[in-house]
């Protein structure tokens, strides 16, 4: 027996969304593709993060093989909520596509990036 | 044995019986051991060949199952001796552990000869006074006792008298005794293993008879010679007797016989013709409709073989029958609504997802499945008809072309879309049909469509009725009944979503599109000494206003601006940010503001914006004589692409507008010679992909490779090719070019 397919747009996942809370942060990973399609659920995922902790949050996006423009929109709101409200954002590195968007977009530099999701921030 | 007292016979003969005798006592013994199964009787007729040609008086006496000793068979050459015996035997029976000598041969299993008897011989094994007296008046004189062995066992003994003054037996005698007895056993015990598996056999059928499973049994010409009261209730006949009396293929005929993926099969393809056929026979599942009522059946036939233990023949084969209807036809219903859901929300155009809807129904629910919507001026619609014979499609086609529906018809789809109801027509006639035709040649084409039953259901969206879908069977197909009527149900509502979602849709991109073009330059400029040329394309489903735009312009101070830049944002708003985009930049560059000046003014207007996180990237390309001055806020360097196809980026990164603050902005120059070529771009060209695969840079930069050879329309339109020949034809982006080359005669 085949169990009904979600009938969100697009039918097949291709953005996984996990999150974890640890004592002091809140990692959300990401993996397959942030796009139109899946900015909205991280957005709904951030907004959730928000309600539940005031530590630090952490995007993983070690298992993310693709962002676009709209996900970069979501990464960046993210990082613009947290620094109005006074809370730490990092982020980990993505694939090769993700690294030289986040470059050309120039916001690599404005951003904290860290090894590992667990990472203490420096 | 018979009640009348039996003819006087002649005594036994007093010569030994010679070789055909024995020969001929043989043959008749074999044949009447061969005759019957019935032990009582053929040992009767066994005593009965023996006297008077071998003996007076034979009895036969059998071991029963408590390992007492009873007389089976008595024949006797004297009238009433036989009678007189019997019941002599029943008030002194033998015992096993006696000294008669049939207890003796029985406990022995070797025969015995007592070829001349004195009285104090019979008076030692005698069972009493009576049966002393009864030996010594009839003159018992000379006996043998033979065993009956079977399979090394004894069942019992035949014994052989001579009365009076015949001739004593002798050891040839006690031969064909014992060669009778040895035949006699032989019988017994296949009457006996016989009765046995008669037994198993009635045992074996009250089980198989109320097994739930329906089961037959074929042999290997293919007629039934078992089958269970569930096998005549699934085969659709009053009892298993009528299934043993069909010829082969007979019963199977009644039936439309399809594999899962509805092609038809034959008696062949059956697991248990294949295991006669020597090959190996898998389950199959099979879809079943009964030909004369139209009902779908799906069934589970098992075959396995029965071998002959000793050959290793095959016999028979047992076909057991699981009726999985139920559970198949909700699977059936669970699959197609999520595949049509799946197609559904696969496009936005309702007229192409409903044709393959009305496809996806054929044959797996109905015949025939037609798609109506009402339209906007209460028209009714045909968008989509499928049936599997493409002649078919086309005689629907004609029908639903010259017969258009109004949506004031009494019957049928209109009254459906008026009222909302379903409706579920069985039993169609010509009577039916005749009634709802317009004219003859409307009954015509309805008598073709050759419908059985017919379900109407409408579908609804958010606020009103779209349409309706209609569900036919016809011919041998199994037929539609009301139990079809929740998934049709299912299907209209899903459809009805779909179409409520494709109209917004198409209304929202009109829109979208219309704005679009506004955000556009109508023309591009005319730059003396140089070629401009643009691109742009709009991602395809999904398309949202706002994205990618581009501008080209004379500065208030006679420099060319390029402009190219990416807003991501939805709808309206984003629509407000491109224009403020362009506007801002234009603005700037009139006050002769240098690019990274005019990307700091920019930021500046959208940081003003109340709403926040509406990103922006762009690239200003100012050009001066053959000098270029790039500035980038996010957005990909531009490509200069020379001469000979070689392509390198220009400019530094900086930050994109709008999110973050301070920005980084930087200037960078260069000098572009004629025969050049400029190449701004968006994202939406390296990031043409299908699956993981990017175009990526090197990709847009092997494309440009091409310059040399092409005009600067040429190359545009190769990239943009190119980008899409990657997608798969499918662009998740907007892509967007914009290009200048100097020529060659401004030298």
């Amino acid at each position: 027996m085949t169990a009904l397919p979600s009938e969100s747009v697009g039918g097949e996942e291709h953005l996984r969304i996990d999150s974890r809370t640890a004592p002091d942060r809140i990692v959300i990973a990401l993996h397959g593709e942030l796009d139109l399609l899946g900015a909205p659920l991280l957005q709904q995922e951030i907004e959730q993060a928000d309600v539940d902790s005031r530590g630090i949050l952490v995007l993983d996006l070690q298992g993310l093989e693709f962002v676009d423009s709209a996900g970069l929109r979501v990464i960046l709101a993210a990082h613009e909520h947290a620094r109005q409200h006074g809370r730490e954002f990092a982020l980990t590195k993505g694939s090769e596509q993700v690294r030289r968007l986040l470059s050309i977009a120039g916001v690599d530099d404005h951003l904290r990036v860290i090894d590992a999701p667990d990472d203490v921030l420096v | 044995m018979p009640e009348q007292a039996a003819p006087e016979r002649e005594p036994a003969t007093s010569v030994h019986p010679g070789g055909d005798v024995a020969m001929a006592l043989l043959l008749e013994a074999g044949a009447v051991l061969a005759s019957s199964l019935d032990p009582s009787t053929t040992m009767g007729q066994v005593a009965e060949l023996t006297v008077p040609r071998l003996a007076d008086l034979c009895v036969i006496d059998l071991l029963d199952e408590d390992d007492g000793i009873h007389d089976v068979a008595v024949a006797a050459s004297r009238p009433g001796l036989a009678e007189e015996l019997e019941r002599l035997r029943l008030e002194h029976p033998l015992r096993r552990d006696g000294e008669h000598p049939v207890a003796q041969v029985i406990r022995s299993g070797e025969p015995m000869l007592l070829s001349r008897m004195d009285n104090a011989l019979l008076m030692s094994f005698a069972q009493g006074s009576r049966h002393a007296r009864f030996m010594i008046s009839h003159n018992y004189r000379s006996a043998m006792v033979a065993p009956l062995v079977a399979r090394g066992r004894t069942l019992g003994a035949l014994s052989a008298l001579r009365l009076g003054d015949g001739t004593p037996f002798e050891q040839k005698d006690l031969g064909l005794a014992t060669e009778i007895a040895h035949r006699a056993a032989l019988a017994i015990d296949n009457a006996r293993l016989y009765s046995d598996v008669q037994r198993a056999e009635r045992r074996l059928q009250a089980v198989l008879g109320n097994l739930a499973e329906a089961i037959t049994v074929i042999d290997s010409s293919g007629r039934t010679v078992f089958a269970n009261q569930a096998a005549a209730e699934l085969l659709q006949v009053p009892d298993p007797q009528a299934l043993l009396d069909a010829t082969p293929g007979e019963t199977m005929a009644r039936f439309v016989v399809l594999d899962e993926h509805g092609r038809e099969l034959d008696l062949h393809a059956m697991p248990g013709r294949r295991l006669f056929a020597g090959e190996s026979a898998e389950p199959l599942l099979v879809r079943n409709i009964v030909r004369s009522s139209g009902e779908e059946r799906w069934i589970v036939v098992r075959s396995s073989p029965v071998l002959d233990p000793d050959s290793g023949e095959m016999l028979y084969v047992v076909n057991v029958f699981e009726n999985i209807t139920e559970v198949k036809r909700v699977q059936l219903a669970e699959s197609f609504m999520s595949e049509a859901s799946r197609v559904l929300v696969s496009s936005l155009d309702y007229g192409d997802t409903l044709q393959r809807v009305a496809r996806l129904a054929v044959p797996t629910i109905a015949s025939w499945c037609a798609v109506d919507v009402l339209g906007e001026h209460g028209e009714i619609e045909r968008v989509a008809v499928h049936h599997s014979d493409p002649e078919m499609v086309a005689l629907a086609q004609r029908l639903s072309r010259d017969y258009s529906l109004s949506l004031d018809e009494p019957l049928g789809v209109p009254e459906v879309i008026r009222s909302g109801e379903a409706r579920v027509y069985t039993d169609i006639d010509v009577d039916a049909l005749a009634r709802y035709a317009r004219d003859d040649r409307h009954l015509q084409l309805l008598a073709a469509i050759g419908a059985t039953a017919v379900i109407i259901v409408p579908m609804i969206g958010a606020d009103r009725i779209t349409g309706a879908i209609t569900l036919v069977s016809s011919g041998l197909d199994r037929r539609l009944s009301a139990e079809d009527l929740p998934l049709a149900e299912r299907l209209a509502r899903r459809s009805g979503t779909a179409i409520e979602n494709a109209r917004l849709y198409t209304e929202r991109s009109r829109i979208a599109h219309t704005l679009q073009q506004a955000l556009l330059p109508g023309s591009l400029p005319t730059v003396p000494g140089a070629e401009v040329s643009a691109r742009y394309r709009a991602a395809g489903e999904l398309n949202e206003v706002g994205g990618d735009f581009y501008d080209a312009f004379q500065a208030e101070d006679g420099a060319w601006m390029l402009v190219i830049g990416d807003v991501c944002g939805k709808g309206s708003r984003a629509a407000g940010v491109t224009a403020l985009a362009r506007h801002t930049l234009r603005a700037a560059a009139l006050s002769e503001l240098a690019p990274r000046e005019m990307l700091l003014m920019l930021h500046r207007a959208l940081q003003a914006q109340p709403a926040d996180a509406d990103l922006c990237t762009v690239c200003v390309v100012r050009l001066q004589e053959n000098r270029v001055t790039v500035a980038l806020a996010g957005h990909p360097q531009p490509l200069l692409i020379d001469r000979d196809g070689k392509s390198r980026p220009l400019g530094r990164p900086g930050t994109l507008l709008g999110a973050l603050d301070p920005v980084d902005i930087h200037e960078a120059g260069e000098k572009i010679a004629p025969g050049q070529t400029l190449l701004l771009y968006t994202d939406g060209v390296p990031e043409a992909r299908q699956g993981n695969l990017l175009l990526g840079e090197d990709g847009l930069c092997r494309l440009a490779g091409a310059a040399p050879a092409l005009s600067l329309d040429g190359l545009l339109d190769h990239i943009e090719q190119g980008a899409l020949a990657h997608a798969g034809g499918n662009l998740r982006d907007d892509l967007a070019l914009l290009a200048l080359r100097l020529t060659e005669e401004s030298q």
